[in-house]
Formats: C-alpha cells, structure tokens, sequence
C-alpha cells in the first residue's frame, strides 16, 4: 500500500507555489492551524528510503518520518520545481540522496535554532 | 462502604531514609574506607547507557523503598523468578552494584567492608558490603526483560541489543557488591533539576501543604504536546468523590537515546503547561527521578507504581506501550499486568491486588487526536470520527521542530515550544545528540561539597 510524506506548508513556501496550481492541493490539519501536502509515495520508493536513511521509519499514520532534515527541505525544492505533487518528485528526491546525506552530516550535531525571542 | 480514596502508605510499609546530612557525621562513616570512584557504564561502542549513582541516589532517598541497596544474589535470583525482594514486596528489578576486575582487584575488598563511593571525584557515599559474586551479564539483561517462550502473555520478540535496557545489563561488569548504600556528602541537584527535586518524604509533605489527597501521575520523558496535557487534564478526573486534587508529573531523568529531547527542556515545558495556566499551578506540579529507563514496559510500569506510590500518589496513568521501544512487548503489556496480572512474571492477580503488591490506582488511558469534525482535543474512546482524526505523532512533532516551523498552539503550547527552542539555543540542537549524552554524563545532575577523609 502506498505511503504517505507529509510536507509542511508556512508561509515562506506556499509563496513560492503561487500560481503553480497546487494551492489547490493544500490540506488543512489540526483544524485549520496547519498546512501541508499529504505526497502519496510508492511502495518502491519508500522501500529505497527506508534503505538510504537509517533513522527513517514508517509511523502509525503510514507516513514516512524521522529522515533528515535535508531530506525535506529537498522534496520541497522538488515540488516548487516540477510543481507537481506526481512520483516525479521522489525520483528527483532520491536522485539527491549524495547531497542529502552530506547536508544531513552536518545536521546531525547542529541544526540553527529559529530566531524566536524566547 | 465509602468510596474515599485515602494516601497509600510507602511500598513495604516505610519510607528508606538513608541519608546523612550532617558532614561532620559522613566523614565518620567514611574514615579509613578504601576509596572508589563511580564510572558510568558504557555500552560496546563506549557510549554511557547509565550511571549507578542515580540509582543509589533513587535508594537512599526512598524513591526504590523497601529496596536499600545492591541486591545479594538470592534476591536477584528471587526478583528473575518471580519479582520480589527477600523480604517478599514486590519489585520489577534486580538492582546492582557492578565492579571491574581491575577495580576489585585494586581494591581487595571482602565482604564485611566497607567502600567508600566518589563521584566525580568528591566522596559521595559508602556501600557495607555483604557479599560479592559474579553474574553473567547477558544472561541477566535476557532473563530481566523476559522471553517469548518464559513469558508468552507479554513478550512478542527475543531482546536484542537494539533495546536500550538489555542493553544496560548486558554492559555490566561481571562483578557485584551486594550491600547497603548510604549517602553521606548530599548532593545539591543543579539547575533546572534543584526546584523539581521532591523525594517521596519531601513530595509526601508538599501534598500536605497543598491539601492534595488524591494525586494522580504523570510519567513522562517527553516535552508535552497538547494531546499530552489532554491525558493529563482528562485522566485526572478519576478521584473519588471527586476528580484527583493533583496531577503529578513526575520526569524520568537519566541517560537519554538520540533523538530525544534535552532532559531540562522535559522539565522546564511541563512546567510552562501550569505557568502557562493549561492546567494551573494549584493542580499541576512538576518532579522528577534519577534513572536510566530500561524501557521495560510492564515491568517499568511497576517500578513507576512503586517510585509514585512512594511520592505519595493515588493513581498512576498509563497510556499503550507504557514506557517501551520497539515491539518486544505486547502493547498492552502494562494493561495485562494492572489488568489481570501476568502469571509467568508471579502476578496470577493484579499487581495491586497480589500479597505485598502496591496501593497506587492504575488508570488506563487509550490516546487522545485532534478531530476536525468535533472541532477538539478527541478522546478515541469517545470520538467516532476515525476517518477525519489527526493523530499526534511524536515524530511528526518532532520534525516540525527540527525544520523550524512554529507548531500552532493546537500541537504545542507556546509557551512550551520556546522552553524546547530555549534549550534548543543553548545546546545547539533541539534533541539528544551523542555530544550532548557525552557532556551530560560527565557534569550529571548534581554538584557536591569537597569533604576531606
């Protein structure tokens, strides 16, 4: 059965979709409070992230989570590029998995904290 | 036949004091004592996976009560058996005091003597041991957790290495000091982990002062997300004649797996839940305990029973895969063994209802999401919409922080998430990092007094 990646939505990002058609494409989670695209994967292609990234795991919803962050700052960059939310963009996806790894290197011991007054 | 739940008195009829506050007296004790420092114990890759002095540190200060001390071998074998000390209370744990040949040899200690216990580097306590002898590690961190084959109502799946509590006994060294502990320089918790020590005598008096008589607990080693606070808001609404006074949290404070978040961040968001008013101050209360979990499930909900009877709780949450990682338990485990007990484990009844069992109340809780439909926080005992819930998956929350997204306060309080970006600041990462788990075990959550012997 077919997985599920979700690609959260702020603001900075559903501006750079404007105009591509996939507004239309939003989903709204937690009432409203949330956006995102639910991006349908295949079993072959969750299959093979599975496999490049260790910490992946499919969770109780049959999404895929817990990969690098990198991983989905990239399927973003797909989606904005292709503007489609078709297999297409994990192909691309995982056509990056060299320079996803080597940015999630140096995630793994700092990730720049949000510039929030705390 | 009234229906008032009153205060469960201590598991095993008192609480262990073992603690000595006067320094002059300490150094009494320890005079002439043969000295050892306290090592963490590091898994095959060197990483620490636990630290015995937060164990003597539960002991001394009756968190483990009756336990008061590193367990003889009659009373390990006792607790593999059928999971209770010699003096027949109940208890989920073998608990030990494990030494290297090279420190035993070093050492030459007997059983009759007296150790006395540095951390880092300043005296700390003293063990009067008892006996000595051996074990074998694997053997012991196979038969703590249980098999498929000894134990079928709970166990699913052989433990392996990949389980961070087999993982702690199987990296013990082979020799034991059995014995009792005594504290004899106190610690002085740091921050932000000193206003949120209560040790059971201390959280018994603070209940007191509060006018709580019935308390339900929180256990926790996460920062809350709302569906957390939910768990707490509804589940205390058990009680008696009316719902439980006061909620408990109680934080696990000990080594932590990557990805999990920072142990002051745990502590500071569940306080932000009551400074915030989610569940207001007068009814929320934030403490902690020092222990490396073994992710044990049924048998860590026992201890957790134990640990918040001791405090001086009524009742005791648990939630599905209490306290587990992976799916080597049932994920009804703890509800099986608070439920009807597990016979292969000694428990033909509930744990509460069993000769020398506990006191303390356990209230099951299924999950709470977030539906749309109801426009609210939805218990999924009550909520019919399963097709339209949405789900809180810690590791969705979790990488929605990683990637800076501001959660909506549906998700995560605010108040809470800038306690997580607080730490996140500070440490440089918003979880557990192996630099993190490194620097943590050297500084610990204590600092003590230089005392000369």
């Amino acid at each position: 059965m077919a997985k599920l990646f979700v690609v959260l939505l702020d603001d900075s990002r559903l501006k750079k979709l404007e105009g591509s058609g996939l507004e239309k494409k939003v989903s709204k989670l937690f009432g409203g409070a949330l956006n995102a695209f639910n991006l349908e994967v295949s079993d072959e292609h969750a299959a093979k992230i599975l496999e490049e990234f260790g910490t992946a795991r499919i969770d109780s919803r049959g999404a895929i989570t817990d990969v690098p962050i990198a991983f989905n700052r990239v399927v973003f960059d797909e989606i904005a590029k292709k503007k489609s939310l078709g297999p297409e963009v994990m192909d691309g996806v995982l056509a990056r998995v060299a320079e996803i790894k080597e940015a999630a290197a140096k995630e793994s011991e700092f990730l720049p904290a949000p510039e929030i007054e705390v | 036949m009234s229906i008032r739940i009153e205060r469960p008195e201590p598991h095993g009829g008192r609480l262990i004091d073992r603690v000595v506050t006067d320094p002059a007296a300490g150094k009494k004790l320890a005079k002439g004592c043969p000295a050892l420092d306290i090592k963490p114990t590091v898994d095959e890759k060197g990483t620490p996976v636990r630290n015995v002095y937060r164990e003597i540190m539960s002991t001394c200060y009756g968190f483990f009560s009756p336990v008061e001390g590193s367990m003889r071998q009659a009373e390990v074998e006792r607790i593999l058996k059928e999971r209770r000390l010699l003096n027949e209370w109940i208890f989920p744990y073998p608990l030990v005091f494990d030494v290297s040949e090279e420190d035993h040899k070093k050492l030459g200690i007997t059983s009759g003597d007296r150790v006395l216990l540095k951390l880092k580097g300043k005296p700390f306590a003293i063990l009067d041991v008892e006996e000595i002898y051996e074990i074998d590690p694997e053997e012991l961190a196979t038969k703590t957790f249980g098999t498929p084959e000894a134990n079928p109502e709970v166990v699913k799946e052989p433990f392996n290495k990949k389980h961070p509590g087999w993982v702690i006994y199987k990296s013990l060294n082979r020799i034991i000091y059995a014995g009792k502990y005594k504290i004899i320089n106190e610690p002085k918790l740091r921050s932000p982990f000193d206003r949120f020590w209560f040790p059971p005598k201390k959280c018994r008096e603070e209940f007191d002062r509060r006018g709580w008589r019935t308390v339900i607990n929180h256990q926790t080693r996460n920062v809350p997300h709302v569906g957390h606070e939910h768990l707490m808001k509804n589940a205390a609404y058990t009680g008696d004649l009316e719902p439980c006074h006061g909620i408990l949290v109680n934080a696990v404070i000990g080594v932590k797996r990557k990805g999990d978040y920072p142990d002051e961040a745990i502590v500071e968001g569940h306080e932000a839940v009551n400074l915030g008013g989610y569940i207001k101050p007068e009814r929320h209360m934030v403490s902690i305990l020092l222990w490396d979990m073994r992710y044990g499930n049924p048998l860590e909900s026992l201890l957790h029973g134990i640990v918040r009877q001791n405090m001086g709780c009524t009742h005791h949450m648990f939630g599905r895969d209490h306290a587990a990682v992976g799916e080597y338990y049932d994920m009804y485990a703890t509800q099986i063994l608070w439920g009807k007990g597990v016979p292969s484990f000694g428990f033909d009844k509930p744990v509460n209802e069993v000769p020398y069992g506990l006191k303390i109340k356990a209230q099951n809780m299924a999950e709470f999401w977030y539906c749309p439909k109801c426009g609210e926080i939805a218990y999924s005992g009550s909520c019919g919409h399963t097709k339209e819930k949405q789900k809180f998956s810690g590791s969705f929350i979790r990488g929605m922080v990683a990637e800076g997204v501001f959660p909506p306060g549906v998700i995560f309080r605010p108040e809470v998430y800038k306690v997580a970006v607080k730490w996140w600041k500070h440490y440089g990462y918003p979880f557990v990092t192996p630099k993190y788990l490194v620097e943590r075990e050297k500084e610990l959550e204590v600092d003590l007094a230089d005392m000369d012997i």
